[in-house]
């Protein structure tokens, strides 16, 4: 019966000839063996696919992961988190200052003093410097040169609009007869520059100054709104941050080309150009002017002071001769786009990045995979590994199924699994701190929260050593401030809340929360409650709300939860500061500027202090951390601040978790001594635990190394 | 006939306008906002928000934003907002990945059902029939993703071979042979998971229609005139008992679109259902759109297409 005979045989046919193709693929084993070229290439996983791999577009963690491999800063971090020239060999910093001279303030023993008269007092008060309070006598040792500008003319065009928005926009122009000004050089950048200069030039030399009578404009303009255009083109007083970088001479891009200052001066215009969308506009903003002085040297001119600035050129410089107008039209014509519209975004570069890293672009799938090449030649000397290989693996537990099977050679792994593969023979195990930290955060604005007394219970009531041994394994640590624990801006001397349930009803009966008959918390009839909100898909913060609610409890709190939904939750929650308290957490960098978080500025709906978090001390603090440029006063601030956020407690600080990566054994450090003898090493991490640190110099061995005991 | 054809293409536009615009509505109330914009990203400013915005036309009422989206789509300007990458050519690199594992998931499931449905019909009731009721109830009822891992641990541990992706990474061989293997290795598990549920269902389809079937009169009476028991089953009977599959046959059409998230996802497949998934995520919309608009034509398409084989092969049947 063909029928029949065709039915079975058709299903055995295609079974056989799908299960025999297990026959030629490799094993474990075979693919280091038969293939030895698999021991130059670097595999990887990556849970979500790069987006865009032009670092002045890309904003998420794959891209940047592979954007720093591509590209190359001017200058990144060392092992001790100090920076480390890159692309720029070196860099001076150094401030120039200005003011107008104010010729209606009179100066203490001087009176009324014209320009030259006031450099000549300064130039005096610097030579007789030894009687003067010590902070004064340290401002003027820094001023090493003085420069009168004469009074100037010049006109500028302001736009006027409408206030209903209906009208068009008026052009006025506004004619600035702006008055002497003095120019001082600073060797090293001094915030409290015109504060103590102020001592010697009067109390009110800076702050009598009226830029009004130095501006017209048509009359037609409105007295106030002319003051407040007076005050910002002749601002009192100035700072500008300089630095001057010097780049090194041998840098090649992929494609060959030497990189200049031209380029750096291109990447700094691309990330303003608003076409190109960059969201790292904000870091650039203070920025004044970027200057080329020749093809190796670059001089960088900010606004204000700004001291995460020189943190900012980190980021990849982007090859001018590819990006520049004339090649992107060119790119246009060639795809047929209107060559007015076609910006960076869209240009090729975008999938196709050329830069002056370690290594070079080779393929993109996507979804599949990011593959590059080693750049032969990297200035530093090329990568031992010839290829890296990111992987798009969207899956946990097949990302560990994949480094079993030899085909990653990484892996994250989770704080469950970690006891278990710490062990594990074949592996090498690397863990460190992360930068971020989950905490719960109250909404100041509402009663009970506006009593630091109940913030602080409510943190003393939570066990956090039990969310960390039972819901993290072991694999976090507490932390008490918002700086990153790994820097040394983290105060380890505070210490964190106590758990202590007991203290916290106390705590809660001094602020007047008493407990009723049912047991639970109450004031002026009013029994203590809340509902404590975070987003869905997050398993630990889901546990920690639970803990929470329970823990709270104990102490006669009733407490409702609610899991949302993660763009719910921030938009109709966090953004319209409409919650109680949320669990939450946030991701630090290294730079100790906490303005956008914890500013009182920034506590308006759709901005990030959402707490609500106002102190005079910190909001001044946080702005003194942001100029000041000098590393150890720097640290100091930040300590204060720390302690005060810590006394305040608007939020409760939980813990940072522990990250665990483990590698095969076979992986080490392949270094050429000075000897010209060749030198294995066993990877280590860095002080900060960054094991890849040292990647360029990795290598696979087809063995696995035995290491004399050090 | 011709009429038929006629009407129900007037109609099926009629269907697909309505599916483009209630689509659309759905996926703007949804909550959430392309990725791109991120408002708790401290670098962002709220001016660049709203450039996003206005860049996406996020700002323009929903039936400009309609208008905008169809006719980017029809003129196949539409770019993806992820990576500025044109949609279409996007969803036929998707759809080309996607396409073997939906050719080997289907091939498994058709031509197994078959003979696994037909001998549990003509042995009812017997030791087989009741195992493979029991092994189908068992494969319909257990979770995907939880048969996946499964599966994976299994092969991984115990036969050290990788099994997850298009093919063996970091393996470059220039062997042709090699190479087409171990693509067709990649593509056995993934095919295999995706085509046990549909083995399993199709399987109980067939044993049905088979009982029902060999239950007729004319079934008795060829048994009763002395045919050999093959005969009887698999010409007599069979051939009735395939006409509802016919019509399921067109029914499969838009599986080749969606494609299949868990299973593209655990295997780190770069498939359709993966990029769908993923742009939803990412509230992606012009992919998001476009992968429903595409998938709603082909619905409907596959409808007529079963309308049509109905007509083809069951002459009792006229439109």
């Amino acid at each position: 019966m063909v029928t029949k005979r065709f039915l079975i045989l058709m299903p055995m046919l295609v079974m056989v000839f799908l299960f025999q193709s297990y026959l030629w693929v490799p094993t474990y084993e075979e693919q280091t063996t038969g293939n030895p070229d698999r021991l130059y290439q670097y595999i990887t996983p990556s849970l979500g696919d790069a987006t865009s791999l032009n670092p002045i577009i890309s904003s998420n963690s794959t891209s940047s992961q592979i954007e720093s491999l591509v590209f190359e800063g001017l200058l990144d971090r060392d092992e001790e988190l100090r920076f480390r020239g890159r692309v720029a060999r070196s860099w001076d910093i150094f401030e120039e200052a200005y003011f107008y001279v104010n010729s209606g303030a009179p100066v203490p023993a001087a009176g009324f003093v014209d320009g030259p008269g006031i450099v000549q007092f300064i130039e005096t008060a610097k030579k007789k410097a030894d009687s003067l309070p010590p902070e004064v006598r340290e401002t003027l040792r820094r001023i090493q040169k003085i420069v009168l500008i004469p009074p100037e003319e010049r006109s500028v065009v302001k736009a006027l609009k409408s206030p209903s928005g209906n009208q068009p926009v008026r052009k006025i122009r506004v004619h600035i007869q702006a008055p002497a000004r003095i120019k001082m050089t600073l060797a090293e950048i001094n915030q409290d520059l015109f504060t103590n200069l102020s001592r010697l030039l009067g109390e009110d030399y800076f702050t009598s100054f009226d830029p009004v009578p130095f501006v017209r404009a048509d009359p037609s303009v409105d007295r106030q709104l002319l003051a407040r255009w007076a005050g910002e083109l002749l601002p009192v007083t100035e700072h500008n941050p300089v630095i001057v970088f010097h780049l090194r001479p041998d840098v090649r891009f992929h494609d060959g080309r030497i990189l200049t200052a031209e380029d750096v001066r291109f990447t700094y215009q691309a990330v303003m150009d608003p076409a190109n969308l960059s969201p790292r506009v904000s870091d650039y903003e203070p920025v004044k002017t970027v200057e080329v002085v020749d093809p190796l040297t670059l001089r960088i001119v900010y606004k204000r002071l700004y001291s995460p600035a020189l943190a900012t050129w980190g980021m990849g410089i982007l090859p001018k001769h590819l990006l520049n107008r004339e090649a992107l039209r060119k790119e246009a014509r060639m795809l047929g786009r209107d060559p007015d519209t076609f910006t960076m975004r869209q240009s090729r570069f975008d999938r196709h990045p050329v830069g002056c890293g370690p290594f070079q672009f080779d393929r993109w799938e996507s979804d599949q995979f990011i593959l590059l090449k080693r750049f032969n030649g990297y200035w530093e000397g090329p990568p031992n590994y010839h290829r890296y290989v990111m992987r798009i693996i969207p899956d946990l537990l097949t990302q560990e199924m994949e480094f079993y099977s030899g085909t990653l050679d990484s892996y994250q792994v989770q704080p469950h699994q970690v006891k278990r593969l710490e062990k594990d023979p074949r592996f090498q195990c690397f863990s460190g701190t992360s930068f971020g930290y989950t905490y719960i955060g109250y909404n100041l604005r509402r009663a009970p929260f506006d009593d630091v007394r109940v913030r602080r219970a409510l943190g003393m009531a939570i066990n956090v050593d039990h969310i960390i041994s039972y819901v993290l394994y072991h694999q976090g640590e507490r932390i008490t401030g918002p700086f990153a624990v790994q820097t040394d801006y983290y105060d380890h001397r505070i210490p964190p809340l106590p758990y202590d349930p007991e203290g916290a009803v106390e705590l809660l009966n001094q602020a007047g929360w008493k407990r009723n008959e049912d047991g639970w918390m109450e004031k002026d009839g009013k029994r203590l409650e809340f509902t404590l909100i975070t987003n869905s898909g997050n398993d630990i913060r889901k546990a920690i709300l639970a803990i929470a609610q329970d823990a709270w409890k104990q102490i006669g709190i009733d407490v409702r939860t609610d899991v949302l939904e993660w763009s719910v939750f921030i938009q109709e929650r966090v953004n319209k500061l409409d919650f109680d308290a949320l669990v939450l957490g946030w991701v630090m960098g290294i730079e100790p500027d906490l303005y956008q978080i914890w500013h009182s500025s920034q506590t308006h709906p759709h901005q990030l202090n959402f707490v609500g978090f106002q102190n005079l001390k910190a909001d001044e603090l946080i702005i003194k951390i942001r100029q000041e440029y000098d590393h150890a006063k720097q640290v100091a601030y930040c300590h204060e601040l720390h302690r005060l956020i810590a006394q305040e407690q608007p939020c409760t600080f939980l813990y940072v978790g522990k990250w665990t990566a483990v590698l095969d054994r076979r992986i080490v450090i392949k270094d050429l001594e000075q000897n010209g003898l060749m030198l294995y090493k066993k990877i280590t991490p860095t002080k900060t635990g960054d094991y890849t640190f040292h990647f360029n110099k990795w290598i696979k061995l087809a063995e696995m190394p035995q290491f004399s005991e050090e | 006939m011709l009429s038929f054809i006629a009407r129900s293409i007037i109609q099926k536009t009629i269907t697909l306008f309505f599916v483009s615009v209630v689509s659309f509505l759905i996926i703007h109330l949804a909550p959430g906002e392309p990725s791109q914009v991120d408002p708790l990203n401290p670098k962002f400013t709220p001016e660049m928000l709203e450039r996003f915005r206005q860049e996406f036309h996020l700002n323009e009422p929903l039936y400009a934003q309609y208008i905008h989206f169809y006719k980017d789509l029809f003129t196949g300007r539409i770019v993806s907002w992820k990576d500025n990458r044109s949609v279409l050519a996007k969803i036929w690199e998707r759809f080309l990945n996607s396409l073997p594992l939906f050719v080997v998931g289907t091939l498994l499931t058709w031509t197994l059902s078959f003979p696994v449905g037909i001998r549990s019909a003509i042995y009812r009731g017997g030791l087989y029939d009741r195992s493979v009721t029991f092994l189908a109830y068992l494969l319909i009822s257990i979770p995907g993703f939880f048969f996946a891992y499964i599966l994976i641990i299994l092969v991984v541990t115990t036969l050290h071979v990788p099994v997850i992706g298009m093919e063996t990474f970091g393996l470059d061989t220039s062997s042709w042979g090699c190479m087409l293997m171990d693509r067709v290795w990649h593509l056995l598990i993934p095919s295999i998971l995706g085509a046990t549920g549909g083995i399993a269902v199709l399987s109980r389809y067939v044993r049905s229609q088979m009982l029902e079937v060999e239950g007729q009169d004319y079934v008795r009476t060829a048994k009763a005139k002395g045919l050999p028991p093959d005969v009887v089953h698999y010409k007599h009977a069979l051939r009735n008992a395939l006409l509802p599959f016919v019509t399921m046959f067109g029914l499969i059409l838009p599986g080749l679109i969606g494609g299949s998230v868990i299973i593209e996802s655990i295997f780190s497949w770069p498939g359709m259902g993966r990029m769908a998934y993923e742009a939803i995520l990412a509230r992606d919309y012009p992919i998001i759109l476009t992968v429903n608009f595409i998938s709603a034509v082909l619905v409907l398409a596959g409808t007529f297409v079963s309308d049509l084989l109905y007509l083809v092969v069951d002459p009792r049947i006229r439109l």
